[in-house]
């Protein structure tokens, strides 16, 4: 079985862990990097939004799986990454940037997030991440399809431990997933039944609420 | 460093053999695979000076396009690649299948031609778009998805699509990979100064960056049973799998080579497979100084003094990006068939490391071996596949 160890979440104003019950504002707009990520984050200035996203609600799973992270840590854990944007938003803002050199003059630093595979990078590098790293998207509920695609990788033994989401311009969420044969800690339930709330296609205020309901019927249980 | 969770246990499940049962492709070389295989085998680049766009103000003027597309036309270039393809085959697929789209940018160009002319709309260049118009070319409707792993993107979706026939989840998946030499991407690697202003030259001492390429094409992956069945001709097989991530830079490669290396192991034990089995390696080879080095250096972590032969085609039909993988496959299956190791296109004098491994020379394929075949892209993704 599969099971869900983790969950981080954020959006412009809240962001929080699941397991945890942890659920935090911060409304004044600044971005809450030091509460957020485990170690020290010098250069997040430089990513974009979306990856800026991504990096945060992974380090609010990965806290939330109780998941031990450090710069000299390496993990064999996997990233599944998708949207429904891709990179368009970066994709815009680097080639107007570029015609409004005259096309004489490209920035590498827009250039590389391009690829919507960018922002999982951006995790992986920070955390550490050697497993599998790849984007996926389609035209059904693509989260869906990135959990289910990092539970298959966990079946197969791809890596020991799977991480899949999605980052938006104004939202992310990210799930830790767990194989069998690397038990222990706590699971918030298995891989099927996030993946049944997914399938209800609700906002992401809605979403947040119903895994928080989920685990307080999972302690009342 | 402390790597934490590593996995001892047996890799992947028992099941399926996914076995390829038709491909076709256009790359710079023209449309098909013998063309392509012909061209590479003749030691002649396809990379050549480019008029489709200004390059006055970039690293370089050549990259290895595809003769009669229309840029910022009607239709992306990608997408008039996938018709002249898709017109050659009535059936490329059965209905059932699924299908895995592989590309980077995909459809940019319809983003540029909004952006210079205010034609069409620029978020027409979503990937999701392109898939839904590479479904109704193939005319299947198995369900489908998207897999962008940067310039491994091709190799992951194939492992990928390897994956769903072992486990029994699909008998028959299209792969079908894609991108195209834009002024966009153009512009782009030159800012990160990664092009060569001379055809790229893949493991020489004279290296100093890759060349831009664009292909398209498609490879059907077939459960061994249903081809069986079905009496198809059987082309090859993939074996096994290796994903990994350096988790070390965006834009550069590990120094060690120790995130590919990751990768060949994976894909290794996924194919029930050795060192000793692999007769050759279809390397990622781009040219980069430090893509070339850093591959190098894992093979000889992997494989020790046993020195396989080493090649890439990328000298003579360029990087091209998100399709590189699927080109690639199919070049090393036909070298497989006809037990060729091919030469690499422009290399004429071996850097220290690559000594003895590449070669400006064609050479004899090992019988009853296997094919590695090595990709790499940003954010440090690496896959490895096993051939055979």
């Amino acid at each position: 079985m599969i099971s869900i160890t983790g969950i981080g979440w954020i959006n412009e104003e809240e962001y929080g862990c699941i397991l945890n019950e942890i659920k935090e504002s911060y409304k004044d707009g600044v971005f809450p990097k030091k509460k957020i990520f485990p170690f020290s984050y010098k250069n997040i200035g430089r990513l974009d939004h979306v990856s800026r996203l991504t990096c945060a609600a992974v380090a609010l799973a990965l806290k939330d799986a109780g998941i031990e992270c450090s710069p000299e840590l390496k993990h064999d854990a996997g990233i599944i990454s998708t949207n429904t944007s891709g990179s368009f938003d970066s994709d815009m803002l680097y080639f107007r940037d570029y015609l409004d050199s005259g096309r004489t003059l490209s920035r590498g630093n827009l250039f590389i997030y391009t690829l919507p595979s960018s922002p999982s990078g951006e995790a992986a590098i920070y955390f550490g991440l050697q497993g599998p790293l790849i984007y996926i998207a389609g035209k059904n509920n693509s989260m869906v399809n990135a959990l289910r695609t990092a539970a298959e990788m966990l079946r197969d033994n791809e890596a020991s431990l799977m991480l899949a989401g999605t980052a938006e311009a104004d939202r992310a969420i990210y799930f830790v997933l767990k194989g069998e044969c690397n038990s222990g800690g706590e699971a918030l339930c298995n891989c099927d039944e996030v993946m049944k709330v997914l399938e209800k296609d609700l906002s992401f205020k809605e979403l947040v609420d119903e895994f928080q309901n989920l685990r307080k019927g999972s302690k009342v249980s | 460093m402390k790597t934490v969770n590593m996995q001892d246990g047996p890799m992947f499940s028992k099941g399926e053999k996914a076995v390829v049962v038709s491909c076709d492709m256009i790359t710079a070389y023209g449309h098909g695979v013998d063309v392509c295989w012909d061209g590479i085998m003749s030691g002649r680049t396809a990379v050549a000076d480019i008029d489709r766009f200004g390059t006055g103000a970039f690293q370089s003027g050549s990259a290895a396009i595809v003769n009669g597309l229309k840029y910022l036309g009607k239709d992306s270039l990608v997408l008039q690649m996938f018709k002249k393809i898709f017109d050659k085959h009535s059936e490329p697929a059965p209905k059932d299948s699924a299908l895995v789209l592989a590309s980077t940018k995909g459809e940019i160009d319809l983003l540029e031609k909004n952006l210079l002319s205010g034609e069409g709309d620029a978020s027409e260049s979503n990937l999701n778009n392109l898939l839904q118009k590479v479904e109704q070319l193939a005319g299947i409707k198995g369900g489908a998805m998207v897999v962008s792993a940067a310039c491994a993107s091709a190799s992951a979706a194939l492992a990928r699509a390897a994956a769903m026939i072992r486990s029994g989840h699909k008998d028959c998946v299209l792969v079908a990979a894609c991108d195209s030499v834009t002024e966009f991407v153009y512009s782009g690697f030159s800012s990160l100064m990664a092009l060569d202003k001379f055809p790229a030259r893949p493991f020489d001492r004279s290296r100093s960056g890759l060349s831009l390429g664009e292909a398209a094409g498609f490879v059907l992956l077939m459960s061994a049973s249903r081809a069986s069945k079905e009496g198809r001709q059987v082309l090859g097989e993939v074996r096994g799998w290796g994903l990994s991530d350096d988790a070390n830079h965006m834009t550069g490669p590990s120094r060690t080579g120790d995130g590919l290396s990751l990768a060949i192991t994976k894909a290794l034990k996924s194919a029930g497979a050795d060192e000793k089995d692999i007769g050759f390696i279809s390397a990622h080879g781009t040219g980069t100084l430090y893509n070339d080095t850093m591959e190098i250096k894992s093979f000889k972590s992997v494989f020790k003094m046993n020195k396989k032969p080493v090649y890439s085609i990328k000298g003579g039909l360029g990087h091209t990006m998100g399709a590189a993988g699927l080109v690639e496959m199919i070049i090393a299956l036909k070298a497989l068939k006809e037990k060729t190791v091919p030469a690499t296109v422009n290399f004429k004098t071996a850097d220290d490391d690559s000594q003895g491994w590449a070669s400006a020379s064609q050479r004899p394929a090992d019988e009853n071996k296997c094919a590695l075949l090595t990709n790499a892209g940003f954010s440090g993704i690496n896959a490895a596949l096993v051939l055979a």
